[in-house]
């Protein structure tokens, strides 16, 4: 089993060393797209398979079972010894399965719509390594393998964000996607550094950690609980550190896809789930926690209801997705948390594909308004579509539905009623804007719509389907009592969940409240953009302010890039130029002219260097009658 | 008796080779290939003999019953032989292409150039004043010849006369030094300074402090340190490449060999007085030699230049030693090993080119030289870098071992003295890599001309570089660490005080 795992988290990365190799090394494009194709897709699907594998062999033990595997000892200091090794409990072999599988299907879907491109085999090459540094992440069994996971997911979206680097704006995506998560990143690795610190001699696994939390004192928890959340902001796309998410819809549809459902913006809900003993001692930061996950929720989804791009739409989705998420992973409710990151993959991952699956109908058009009644040209991306946004929104008995009632639920029992609150208003507005965009795209008649068609392929609209399924089913998994269901999910990832008994009762009112919500959204998008809706357009105050997104950007332009450039102007100009240069080349002019001085005086004469001579012997014997007197 | 002329062969061997080239120089058929062959298999044989004979020899006096003690061998005046004979057959070999394109060069030129070797090798063996003053004579009048040898050529002459007159006026501190302390002690031998202070620990010793003041000015003058380096841009700008690079490399290690024998044994008593002597003629050397070194515009003046400033950084570890530095003195016999093979590198590069049709004399000629002879520029940069002292070079280890000496003598300024120079060095050597690199030319780019020359440049690269990163991990090729070890060995040997 511990070879499998290795598999696991080597394949990726060796199939994307030896794709890269290829593309590298092919400089005249003689490899065919078939060869990337079928390796860059044959290999996700191995992992998904041993995934699989290792998952079914969990499910058959206790829950306490786990499978380890050490690669090598990475470091060794003494008696320190850091291994890069990898462990599969039911948390990390829950998310390794269905990132693979989600995975799996994205690349799939990304052979069919990368075709005929330049850089198809970097682009595989890079897929491939995304997948890898997202398993290293989920499977690492220490806190510094987890951070080389961490960044290598960071540095691969860059990549791939910019992947179209001959784009001004794109790269200037990449760099901001880059340089946020460095902004998180640091705060991550100041949270390791103190509890490395804390930890002293008792070693420094997860599995260490968890066993002498107790021996590390509450304040200093608080910080590591901080920083390490900063980190998570910044990969999971949480205010303040959230602006780089929309921008990163620069990269094709395939990676928004990669990095929104399967890789990426997970890794900070799992983080803090995975550090879930850590933040259970220190409730007061998991309020916080949550605190920041219902205000980017609720945020995001007020955004999302005035855009007109659909990835945007999408990406400000996901952000207010993963604020759900973080309510859960705040509060307490780790499996929700978690469970929400596996239904949520399956309709997001859905909903980018079909978005790119009309962006390419429509030929790189991403204007929602510039679409429209596509519902009878592309049917299947519609029906999709259409259970994915279902699902989203919250209506039963589409995967959404269940996992977000169980976060709502655990908002209200745990009595954080504002936060309940925000996230239903929060999914009546999901509910408003997913069928707003729905109805824009495939239903409503629009007049400007004379765009033709392109025909697509299988590999663009199968996938569609078995996520489509996934999106419906999905949800039975962690259904709870009160729908019939018996808790599997919960009972099997087996988390440090804080638990609230509650009446079937209550469950069914709150759930009521729900799905009463969701559908009054709906009916709000279905009243104002069923027939003929109208763009946006920023002619009233508030609305000027949510189209242009509160001027987050701005503000953080004026705020920090400004200042920091023109500190770096200071810099380069006045302290650099004036004082560091110009205290230089002042002792190299005043070197230079002694020198021209001193040499002056090799004027070639014999008679002037005997001279000398013999005044160095004279100042020689002078010196030395000093010295002689001194002594 | 048959082992002692055993051991004087290798002498014996060169000055033979002198008189044969003598000989044979009244045959105008002879040509200066052959000439240079003969040459360098005379010293190729002294080199081997005295290769043999390295480690089984240890403080013999040659000759005893005739001589008495004026010849010691050991492995430090061996170790100093073969660092003579192999820069007499670098020269040679380097400047073959150069040879063949001047024509005033005759037989004589090699004859001389095999005396000035056999003097600086009777200089190693020296144990007695007035026998070390007969060497260096041979050895300076030799070279005094040889700065002149293109009597054409105006500075040349002119440069042979400023040497003879300021070398001649040098030479005289050096035996009235010796006459003080033959009046003084009543003997003229290494060593009976050393024992009779040691025996006469009341005696007034003035008289002895001034003698050996004098004799240090001498070697002074010989090393080109500040205040007498006034000679030294003149001459080597003056004499023609091959005497240059003789000078630079090889005379001066000739001039160490005498002097860290006196240093080691005759002053011991007065390290105090003459440290602090020595402390202030490196600061004015490494000064002023830096000075001067920035304001050439000529690549040979300002090699020249600089190698007054190596002659500061010696001076550095020379006061380190009587303050106690265990380390400073194989750092010299280090430092004169790496100074050698860098030196003759950039001077070897210097000389061939200036066997071609251009001339390249000034910093400016050199402007894109990479891109006519890509190789050649390689090799420069490498002998750049590693006068410079530039790590993985070996002039960065050498000059490592120098400041590490003044750190462990407590001589903090003068090793952040040294330092600051080392620093201020990276302008002229880097400007050279810069001119050659950073500017166009249009000149076509040449073919890498294989031959003696080129080929011993290149060697003298690897070396360079091998001495720089060398270790002891590639079997039955010595590293630097062996370098080192063999150095420490030949101060041991001498270290052996005599009585």
């Amino acid at each position: 089993m511990s070879t499998l795992l290795l598999l696991v988290v080597f394949l990726p990365f060796l199939s994307a060393l030896v794709l890269g190799l290829t593309y590298l090394f092919d400089t005249h494009k003689r490899v065919n797209e078939k060869f990337y194709t079928i390796l860059g897709v044959a290999v996700p699907i191995l992992v998904t398979i041993l995934s699989f594998v290792i998952v079914l062999d969990l499910m058959s033990h206790s829950s306490t079972t786990v499978v380890t595997a050490v690669a090598f000892n990475w470091l060794s200091i003494d008696s320190f010894h850091i291994d890069l090794a990898f462990v599969a409990d039911p948390l990390s072999a829950v998310m390794i399965s269905f990132i693979t599988f989600i995975g799996t299907l994205i690349h799939i879907y990304a052979a069919a719509y990368m075709s005929s491109d330049q850089g198809f085999g970097k682009f595989f090459s890079y897929f491939n390594l995304f997948l890898g540094s997202m398993l290293l992440l989920v499977l690492a069994s220490n806190p510094i393998i987890m951070f080389i996971g961490w960044e290598l997911v960071g540095l691969v979206s860059y990549l791939l964000i910019g992947f179209y680097n001959k784009e001004y704006e794109n790269v200037t995506a990449a760099n901001k996607a880059f340089i946020v998560n460095r902004v998180g990143d640091f705060g991550f690795i100041i949270g390791l550094g103190i509890l490395f610190v804390a930890m002293g001699d008792n070693g420094f696994t997860f599995a260490d950690i968890k066993e002498n939390i107790y021996a590390i004192d509450n304040h200093t928890l608080t910080l590591v609980g901080i920083f390490l959340f900063i980190g998570a902001m910044g990969k999971s796309a949480q205010i303040p550190l959230y602006v780089w998410l929309p921008d990163a819809m620069a990269g094709p549809t395939p990676v928004s896809a990669l990095i929104h459902a399967a890789t990426m913006v997970t890794a900070g809900v799992y983080m803090v789930a995975r550090f879930s003993f850590l933040y259970n001692e220190i409730p007061q930061v998991g309020e916080f926690i949550a605190i920041i996950g219902v205000s980017s929720a609720l945020f995001a989804a007020i955004i999302a209801s005035y855009q007109s791009d659909i990835k945007k739409i999408l990406a400000y989705s996901t952000m207010s997705q993963l604020g759900y998420m973080f309510v859960a992973v705040g509060l307490g409710a780790y499996s929700a948390g978690i469970f929400h990151v596996f239904t949520h993959a399956f309709f997001k991952a859905l909903l980018f594909m079909g978005a790119g699956a009309v962006i390419i109908a429509l030929h790189h058009e991403q204007n929602i308004f510039k679409m429209g009644s596509l519902k009878k040209a592309l049917p299947l991306v519609y029906i999709t579509m259409f259970i994915a946004t279902l699902a989203i929104s919250g209506i039963p008995p589409f995967a959404g539905f269940f996992s977000k009632d169980a976060i709502l639920n655990h908002a209200f029992m745990s009595e954080h009623y504002t936060i309940w609150v925000l996230g239903v208003i929060t999914a009546f507005l999901t509910a408003f804007y997913m069928f707003r965009m729905l109805f824009i795209v495939f239903v409503a008649d629009m007049k400007n719509n004379h765009i033709e068609h392109k025909a697509l392929s299988k590999a663009l609209t199968y996938p569609l389907i078995v996520l489509a399924i996934g999106a419906t089913f999905a949800g039975f998994l962690g259904a709870n009592e009160a729908y019939g269901g018996s808790d599997l999910f919960k009972s099997f990832i087996s988390l440090n969940d804080i638990n609230y008994s509650i009446s079937h009762s209550t469950e069914y009112m709150l759930g009521f409240v729900n799905v009463l919500v969701s559908l009054l959204g709906v009916t709000l998008a279905y009243k104002y953009f069923r027939t003929s809706p109208q763009e946006p357009l920023p002619n009233k105050r508030v609305r000027t302010l949510i189209i242009n997104k509160f001027y987050v950007d701005e503000l953080y332009d004026r705020l920090f890039v400004q200042n920091l450039r023109s500190l770096s102007n200071f810099f380069n100009k006045t302290v650099d130029e004036k004082l560091i240069d110009g205290f230089i080349n002042n002792v190299v002019h005043l070197n230079l002219y002694v020198a021209s001085k001193f040499t002056s005086l090799q004027n070639g004469k014999i008679q002037h260097y005997s001279i000398y001579l013999l005044s160095g012997v004279s100042m020689m014997s002078l010196l030395l009658i000093y010295i002689l007197e001194v002594r | 008796m048959i082992e002692d002329i055993l051991l004087a062969l290798p002498l014996a061997i060169v000055v033979l080779g002198a008189i044969v080239l003598m000989l044979i120089s009244h045959f105008p058929t002879v040509s200066l290939k052959k000439y240079n062959l003969i040459a360098v298999f005379f010293l190729v044989c002294a080199f081997i003999l005295k290769l043999t004979q390295l480690d089984d020899s240890n403080h013999i006096y040659l000759f005893e019953p005739l001589f008495n003690k004026m010849f010691v061998i050991d492995t430090f005046s061996n170790l100093f032989d073969l660092l003579f004979l192999a820069g007499a057959i670098v020269t040679l070999l380097i400047n073959t292409h150069y040879f063949q394109e001047r024509d005033y060069y005759n037989g004589e030129f090699f004859s001389l150039l095999l005396f000035s070797v056999f003097g600086m090798m009777m200089l190693s063996h020296a144990n007695e004043l007035v026998t070390a003053f007969i060497s260096l004579e041979i050895a300076s009048i030799s070279v005094y010849i040889l700065v002149g040898y293109n009597k054409n050529s105006l500075k040349s002459s002119e440069a042979m006369l400023t040497y003879i007159v300021l070398g001649a006026l040098s030479s005289t501190f050096f035996i009235l030094g010796t006459a003080l302390i033959y009046g003084v002690v009543g003997s003229t031998f290494i060593g009976d300074i050393y024992s009779f202070i040691q025996n006469n620990p009341t005696k007034e010793i003035t008289m002895l402090i001034v003698a050996l003041m004098f004799i240090m000015v001498t070697i002074l003058f010989k090393i080109g340190a500040v205040p007498f380096h006034s000679w030294v841009i003149d001459v080597y700008q003056g004499a023609p490449y091959p005497i240059t690079m003789f000078m630079a490399a090889t005379f001066k290690i000739a001039v160490f060999a005498i002097f860290l024998r006196l240093y080691l044994i005759d002053f011991t008593h007065f390290y105090d007085i003459f440290s602090k002597i020595l402390q202030v003629v490196a600061v004015v050397t490494l000064i002023g030699g830096s000075w001067l070194a920035i304001s050439q515009n000529n690549l040979k003046r300002m090699l020249a230049g600089s190698s007054i400033v190596h002659a500061g950084y010696l001076l550095i570890a020379l006061s380190s030693i009587g303050l106690g530095a265990e380390f400073a003195a194989p750092a010299i016999v280090f430092y004169l090993m790496s100074y050698f093979l860098s030196a003759v590198g950039a001077f070897g590069i210097l000389s061939f080119i200036a066997a071609q049709r251009r001339r390249r004399a000034t910093f400016d000629d050199f402007k894109g030289f990479s891109q006519e002879r890509p190789y050649l520029a390689a090799m420069m940069t490498i002998f750049m870098l590693s006068l410079a002292g530039f790590p993985s070079t070996i002039g960065f280890l050498a000059k490592f071992y120098i400041f590490l000496s003044a750190i462990e003598s407590g001589q903090i300024f003068l090793a952040g003295l040294g330092i600051t120079v080392a620093f201020i060095s990276i302008y002229y050597y880097f400007k050279l890599i810069a001119l050659m690199y950073f500017y166009p030319t249009d000149e076509e780019p040449k073919k890498f001309p294989f031959g003696i020359s080129s080929s011993v440049i290149f060697l003298m690269a690897l070396l360079t570089i091998w001495g720089g990163v060398g270790t002891g991990w590639i079997p039955f090729l010595p590293g630097v660490d062996t370098l080192v070890e063999t150095a420490k060995e030949a101060i041991n040997s001498i270290s052996v005080k005599p009585y």
